[in-house]
């Protein structure tokens, strides 16, 4: 994983729309998912709206090899154990060489596939197009912590530099002859050396890293500046709560459908 | 004029502390002063640093006492956030300082500047200044984290001199970088100090001192021993004394005058420039110094004498190779070429110093010494087999490697424990490792400390730690990396001793390091990298000065012999290039 998580750098439109813009047409789009019944939404959403976006943004690519690499496993397992074993009384056999599948199961399997596609979907196209930078920026801006913001971010770059402190602590402790391969009790007795310099190397930094933010005005009083330019505009405003306006059209339809 | 930092009868110990780690200190000192803090490990360097910048006892806590006024702030009752306005603090640990909220160097360099609220046009105009100063242009656009140590520690000062504090503190600025680096950092600092910005550095290497400093304050056990000019201070006694050390040139100018070189009514030099006029004085009214050397006076100290000693050995010429390097080429993943062609060999008793510019290939060929890396093409061999065909853990009984990044080593309760692990893993009988425990104590000093927590020491005994835990697997060769970074001149006197008694019990030593002087005064034989292949691999006395001299510099003797142009036979060029050091019969 590169150190800015899924994000490629691309210049589109996509790119260009506001972080806040993506997120709540995503929860739209999840949102629909789940309200409007029909099993055909979510692969409707999916085809029709997430992946000309993800082409349009020119991260297609990458997009789909994500959503193959979650979705691929997810979806066949789902299909097998729903399909084979769904619960149901007297289920419409659906033959399929040696085995019976049970067509119920089948399109449950098939609703909650096409559900997560487009929950992961989502989510990945804000990520694959939004720097993370700009990402909590617009999150700070709308009131969540800055403490928060900055966990947010320095974990997906900690993420990376402690894999490669794993193995550096790995290179040196095999330099003393520590035995890495052969059995688990030797194996075992190699983890106090491998993970001790790891856990003391992490608590001490953090501590000079809570220093360091120090130096740096982290909790400086007064108001703060941002480097990065975090586009916006006042159409996509309009944008914006034209999509929570069809988010509540959409709740409230469906509450009435409930209780009519 | 009024100063800018004024302590005044500062005490502090710390809550976990004994002792106190300053006692009684009051220091003044006025603006756009250049104010060096030197002393051992443990002398309360880092200490005085960290209270400079209000972090005492606001974020380290313990009993203070006294006043610190800093840019007319009270910087005991004050806390951080509110001090970064006035004092910046830069420490020795890049890497923990580099905040991690932000994905490019250039973003790295904004960070404080978002947090006061600059204006975005002085932000980029104040960013473009700091890459520009620190020489960052090139790297702008990468991540923090995939940057080397050296230039890591380049970032986090340029982020620091972006904020622009009037009083800039600086724990330890040159541990991570190279000789070119370090003296591009003097010149930056002499430019900030220059439009007014007071600069007070904490620093072991005194030669940098005496070139940067425009006074030197020295701490031992927390108190203030002497205050001054660094041509004064830096030549006083009372420094060896209680084993800080002088600065090279003082040395060799020390050196001059016993054997009566040097002018008598000069003060002794503290800078390489001073030195070279003191001797040029000295070589004017006495000729003695240019006439050829007494053919009866052997120079046993010195590294390359001592090695015709080691090979003039039978015993140790007849031994197969340790490892040998045949063509190794390496290409990272990535596809990159790290190794083109390094072909060498290291045998019994040598003493080799691998020198280069950073990412000159160093560490790759390191990592080949012991398997840790297979050639991509080529072959290495380690005690006559393949690497290819064996493991770290098997090459560890021949080859042991001491890596720069201590942190990634110690792991376990005392001292004694952590040097058990290596000999163990070898498989020596339980006696055998108490007595090689007990030796890699002894060689190091750290007997004393044997059954302390690593981490309770300073950081300077640290390191002698995960030395001797290396050490204490009596391997056949043994492999430092960068071994007197962070080091006190103490510390490093017990290294120059370790590796000549290693080479003198026919054991081979490889030192990776920028510190050239350390390389001269203990290593033979001098393999000189670049982009990843061997500039030359010779001896002190018959490699190209020149071309090492353009690649990394030259030690001070050597660099002042060539600039005198002595002749290589006179007795001056003997003292400044081979002769005994008073360094070294201290040490006896």
């Amino acid at each position: 994983m590169s150190r800015t998580g899924f994000y490629i750098e691309r210049v589109g439109v996509v790119q260009r729309l506001n972080p806040m813009t993506k997120l709540a047409a995503a929860l739209l789009l999840i949102a629909a998912t789940f309200l409007l019944p029909d099993l055909l939404t979510a692969p409707l959403i999916f085809l029709a709206a997430l992946v000309p976006v993800s082409l349009l943004a020119n991260v297609g690519r990458s997009f789909f090899g994500v959503v193959a690499k979650i979705m691929l496993p997810i979806a066949i397992s789902l299909l097998l154990v729903q399909g084979l074993f769904f619960p149901i009384p007297n289920p419409t056999p659906v033959p399929v060489g040696p085995l019976t599948f049970r067509l119920e199961g089948l399109l449950f399997a098939a609703r909650i596939a096409g559900r997560l596609l487009v929950l992961a979907g989502a989510p990945l196209l804000i990520f694959l197009t939004t720097h993370p930078i700009d990402l909590v920026q617009s999150l700070i801006a709308r009131g969540v912590p800055r403490s928060i913001g900055y966990i947010l971010l320095v974990a997906m770059q900690l993420v990376p530099s402690i894999a490669e402190r794993a193995s550096a602590v790995a290179d040196t402790q095999r330099s003393r002859g520590l035995e890495t391969q052969g059995n688990l009790l030797m194996r075992a007795r190699g983890l106090l050396p491998l993970i001790s310099p790891l856990i003391v190397g992490v608590l001490l930094e953090v501590e000079e890293r809570a220093a360091a933010l120090e130096s740096r005005a982290f909790l400086a009083a007064g108001p703060k500046t941002t480097l990065r330019d975090v586009p916006d505009s006042p159409a996509q405003r309009w944008a914006r709560w034209a999509l929570v306006l069809v988010f509540v059209a959409l709740v409230t339809w469906r509450v009435a459908l409930v209780f009519s | 004029m009024t100063a800018i930092i004024d302590l005044r009868a500062v005490s502090f110990t710390y809550a976990i502390a004994n002792g106190p780690a300053l006692r009684n200190l009051s220091i003044a000192i006025p603006p756009g002063q250049r104010c060096a803090v030197i002393g051992r490990a443990g002398a309360g360097k880092s200490t005085l640093c960290a209270l400079c910048a209000g972090f005492i006892p606001d974020f380290y806590q313990g009993q203070i006492s006294g006043s610190a006024v800093v840019d007319g702030q009270n910087v005991i009752q004050q806390p951080v956030s509110e001090l970064v306005r006035h004092v910046g603090l830069v420490s020795s640990n890049a890497f923990s300082q580099i905040s991690g909220a932000r994905f490019s160097v250039y973003e790295e360099i904004g960070f404080g500047l978002e947090n006061l609220g600059v204006p975005p046009a002085e932000m980029i105009e104040r960013i473009a200044w700091a890459l520009r100063v620190m020489q960052l242009e090139d790297l702008r656009d990468r991540s923090p984290y995939e940057l080397s140590g050296g230039q890591q520690q380049r970032l986090v000062l340029a982020a620091m001199l972006a904020l622009q504090p009037p009083v800039l503190v600086l724990d330890e600025p040159s541990a991570q970088l190279d000789p070119p680096a370090t003296a591009h950092l003097a010149d930056i600092l002499r430019d900030l100090a220059r439009q007014g910005t007071t600069i007070l550095f904490a620093e072991h290497r005194l030669d940098w001192v005496a070139e940067l400093a425009e006074r030197v304050i020295v701490l031992d056990g927390g108190r203030l021993i002497a205050d001054g000019p660094p041509a004064e201070v830096l030549i006083d006694p009372l420094l060896l004394e209680r084993q800080i050390g002088w600065p090279h040139p003082a040395q060799l100018a020390a050196d001059a005058r016993e054997h009566g070189f040097w002018p008598a009514a000069r003060p002794l030099a503290v800078t390489t420039v001073d030195l070279l006029a003191g001797l040029r004085v000295g070589l004017a009214t006495d000729q003695r110094a240019w006439s050829p050397q007494q053919p009866t006076a052997p120079d046993v100290n010195h590294a390359s004498a001592g090695a015709q000693a080691v090979t003039a050995d039978p015993g140790h010429t007849t031994t197969a190779p340790i490892v040998q390097l045949e063509q190794v080429h390496y290409l990272y993943p990535s596809g990159v070429a790290a190794l083109g062609g390094v072909s060498l060999t290291i045998g019994a008793g040598e003493r080799v110093a691998l020198v280069g510019h950073n990412g000159a290939g160093k560490s790759t060929l390191v990592r080949h010494l012991n398997s840790l890396l297979s050639p991509s093409a080529g072959r290495v061999c380690v005690a006559g087999v393949d690497t290819r065909t064996t493991t770290v853990a098997r090459c560890a009984r021949h080859v042991g490697i001491v890596f720069q990044d201590i942190r990634n080593q110690l792991f376990a309760r005392t001292v004694r424990d952590e040097l058990r692990f290596g000999p163990r893993n070898l498989g020596y009988s339980p006696p055998r490792v108490e007595e090689l425990v007990e030796q890699a104590l002894q060689a190091l000093d750290l007997v004393a400390c044997a059954d302390m927590h690593p981490y309770d020491l300073p950081l300077a005994q640290r390191r002698l730690v995960a030395i001797a835990a290396v050490l204490a697997m009596d391997t056949a060769l043994l492999v430092l990396d960068e071994p007197t970074a962070g080091l006190d001149n103490a510390s490093i006197a017990l290294l120059r001793r370790l590796v000549r008694g290693l080479a003198a019990r026919g054991k081979s030593v490889v030192v990776v390091s920028h510190d050239l002087d350390f390389c001269f005064e203990v290593l033979e034989r001098v393999i000189l990298m670049r982009d990843g292949v061997l500039v030359f691999d010779a001896d002190w006395n018959t490699l190209d000065t020149h071309v090492l001299a353009d690649a990394i510099g030259l030690p001070h003797g050597l660099y002042v012999a060539q600039a005198l142009e002595l002749p290589p036979d006179s007795a001056l060029n003997a003292l400044l290039t081979g002769g005994p050091h008073p360094s070294v019969k201290r040490e006896a």
